[in-house]
């Protein structure tokens, strides 16, 4: 009899441990380094958990695999995964997959511009959670040789030449950072930065005078940029290292930096060309996939996700910026403080040209921009304008082929 | 269940082999033959699934081909003797059974369990600009500032950083399979060799490299293969300053996003290793008038 009765208990025991907490699968484009993986599951999600009882087993993924499965899902009628975060970029290429995400409710206040970055089609793809951006960290021993006349907040980049000139002649190193290596985020710096900032678009010039102009500015910056460059993905190590004293990256990829050596560095808007200061604003959102199979708890966690305290505690975490106006005024102080900082003035410098990261036709165009980028500038070749014709041609038929139209600051 | 009934039920003794066979086959067909065809589809057809050649036309126009091939052609002909000649001075050496041969053997064959990565990533911490090999030669005092070596002006040094690496991390495998062709070569022969008055060098050129010609072939088969789809330690090391093959076919799928780019690099990979691997079986080939073994 006894024994019956510790069986019993045992097979409730089993029972809420199986059925009694409800639980959902996050799978995410963002926070998928193993560092910021491990401070989602024991920083973010605990909290959540506490107050919903809701599980949430948090899988990152990489861009290919993220893509692949979700439309399998949506293809196969069924699926295993109930949330999901990525970029602006990551829902335009899984649309197809997503379900109207419109009446979701919002832990916060998230403007109307803002918000709107979400609708793709007829539907809200997904809810904004962060957004991030790139600009330059520089370290202080580098203030003491910039150019008269140059003031760090407003920084061209015929400045930065002549500032990382200056340090060339004066101490013999390279000491600007541009990252270069196959997982960086290059391409971003020509499509985004450079080209909106020389010739005020990213595709529409993209073979113009202005953009040869640019190549050739290009080559002549590189000549004082460290050239292991090529291998490097994120600029952290470098700057904290010493290799390089003004780097250009994204803030997620700086942070540490600011975060090991809070005293060196300062974070400044990245510089302008002849057309204006480019720089792109990079979205990531929250959607539900429409195979989800526990939408009532996905919505739970989109709502925690938005709400000021998450988005405090995700700038925190891995230094993305809050999409939430009340968390955007919250911001902590030490590096990321600085970082704002930075963000905030680049964002709202008078010169701004906004660019978008293409969505919905690949990831091939990246290619056409980073080739370009080999053959001119590291492989040192001239500028040439049949290469550059032919590449324009290639970039423009992919947005043909695709049917998207082109991203900002190409459809003012 | 005995005897007689299991063969009532396989049928005759001669179709068990078959049956054997059967779950290796049906791996071999879900998770090797299929993926393949399927590669092969994806570099000939567009997505209406029309044939067409765009993809090698495209593949022979990119930027990276020319000197992806060049480089992996320049890689495997440099790797793969170098290493064969390292792993036979080592094997014989082992061979000796000299005191701590053993030990030796699993300190040469410890980057076997090193990822290819992992092991770039290691030499990469050494040729860094503040890496450890910079720095020895900083506290010698060779160098007063750091040298560049992995640097895009550099890309002989860079290739050669490749070389150095893989040969470390690589070379184990071939190793291996020398070491257990020699313990497979009778002593009786040996001892035959000596008593008809064979010198050392003489017992090695015409008694023990003969008899190894089996573990040589297929060693070099594998390590060839290997060498032929080797990226991780390219990356890790030159990113994509030396290009090689099977890493533009990683970089189609991973950044850029094109199954087809990807697979037609795959296609052109998969069609360099099986004429690699005609080629050795017939150069290694039993010759008229050998006695085979």
């Amino acid at each position: 009899m006894k024994k019956w009765i510790v069986v019993l208990l045992l097979i409730a025991g089993a029972s809420v441990l199986v059925f009694g907490a409800p639980k959902i699968t996050w799978l995410s484009t963002q926070f998928r380094p193993i560092e910021e993986a491990q401070w989602v599951r024991q920083t973010l999600l605990p909290p959540f958990t506490q107050d919903t009882g809701v599980d949430v087993t948090f899988i990152g993924s990489e861009y290919a695999p993220f893509v692949d499965r979700l439309l399998a899902e949506a293809k196969a009628g069924k699926g295993t995964i109930d949330v999901v975060a990525g970029l602006q970029g990551d829902f335009a290429d899984t649309f197809s997959a997503m379900s109207d995400v419109s009446d979701i409710a919002v832990g916060g206040t998230i403007s109307p511009g803002i918000m709107k970055l979400g609708q793709m089609g007829a539907i809200q793809a997904y809810i904004p959670m962060m957004q991030a951006t790139y600009l330059m960290a520089v370290n202080k021993k580098a203030l003491a040789y910039l150019p008269e006349g140059a003031d760090i907040w407003s920084l061209t980049y015929d400045q930065l030449l002549a500032w990382a000139k200056n340090i060339y002649d004066k101490t013999g190193e390279q000491k600007l950072g541009i990252p270069a290596g196959p997982g960086s985020l290059l391409a971003r710096f020509i499509h985004g930065y450079l080209y909106p900032a020389f010739t005020g678009y990213q595709v529409i010039k993209f073979d113009s005078p202005e953009a040869v102009t640019m190549w050739k500015f290009m080559k002549e910056l590189w000549q004082y940029v460290n050239p292991a460059a090529p291998t490097w993905d994120s600029m952290d190590t470098p700057l904290l290292s010493g290799d390089v004293w003004i780097a250009w990256d994204h803030t997620a990829r700086l942070k540490q930096a600011f975060v090991e050596q809070l005293d060196d560095f300062i974070a400044i808007p990245s510089p302008a060309g002849p057309a204006g200061r480019g720089f792109i604003t990079v979205m990531a959102g929250l959607g539900i996939p429409k195979t989800s199979p526990n939408r009532e708890d996905a919505a739970k966690l989109i709502k925690y996700l938005t709400s000021p305290a998450a988005q405090v505690a995700i700038l925190q975490g891995v230094g993305f910026f809050p999409v939430a106006e009340e968390a955007a005024g919250a911001v902590p102080s030490g590096a990321l403080q600085i970082l704002a900082k930075g963000v905030t003035a680049q964002a709202s410098s008078p010169d701004a040209i906004a660019s978008f990261i293409p969505g919905g036709i690949g990831n091939e165009y990246k290619k056409i921009y980073t080739d370009t980028f080999t053959k001119f500038v590291i492989q040192g070749k001239l500028v040439d304008i049949q290469y550059l014709l032919d590449q324009g041609r290639a970039l423009r038929e992919m947005y043909l082929k695709a049917g998207v139209s082109y991203p900002a600051p190409d459809n003012k | 269940m005995n005897n007689y009934k299991l063969q009532r039920l396989l049928g005759t003794d001669t179709l068990l082999p078959y049956w054997l066979l059967l779950p290796s086959f049906l791996y071999l067909l879900v998770f090797f033959m299929s993926p393949l065809v399927n590669a092969i589809g994806l570099a000939f057809r567009t997505d209406n699934g029309v044939f067409t050649m765009q993809y090698f036309l495209q593949l022979f126009h990119d930027l990276n081909f020319g000197s992806a091939l060049k480089y992996t052609f320049l890689l495997v002909a440099i790797i793969v003797p170098v290493q064969l000649v390292t792993a036979l001075v080592i094997a014989l050496l082992v061979n000796t059974g000299f005191k701590g041969s053993r030990f030796f053997l699993y300190i040469c064959t410890i980057p076997l369990g090193i990822a290819d990565l992992a092991a770039g990533l290691i030499w990469l911490s050494i040729f860094a600009q503040h890496g450890y090999l910079n720095s020895a030669l900083y506290s010698l005092g060779v160098i007063n500032k750091p040298i560049y070596f992995i640097s895009y002006h550099n890309i002989s040094f860079v290739f050669w950083a490749i070389v150095i690496a893989e040969h470390w991390r690589a070379t184990a495998i071939v190793l291996v399979n020398l070491v257990a062709g020699l313990q497979m070569i009778s002593k009786d022969y040996l001892e035959a060799a000596e008593v008809l008055g064979a010198r050392p060098w003489q017992r090695l050129r015409y008694v023990i490299l003969p008899l190894l010609k089996p573990a040589i072939q297929s060693a070099l088969i594998i390590r060839t293969i290997l060498a032929i789809q080797m990226f991780a330690v390219v990356i890790a090391l030159g990113g994509q300053l030396v290009p090689v093959l099977a890493g533009e076919s990683y970089f189609w799928y991973s950044l850029y996003r094109s199954y087809h780019m990807a697979a037609t690099y795959a296609v052109l990979l998969m069609a360099l290793s099986i004429i690699i691997t005609w080629f050795y079986m017939w150069f290694f080939r039993p010759k008229a008038g050998m006695v085979e073994r």
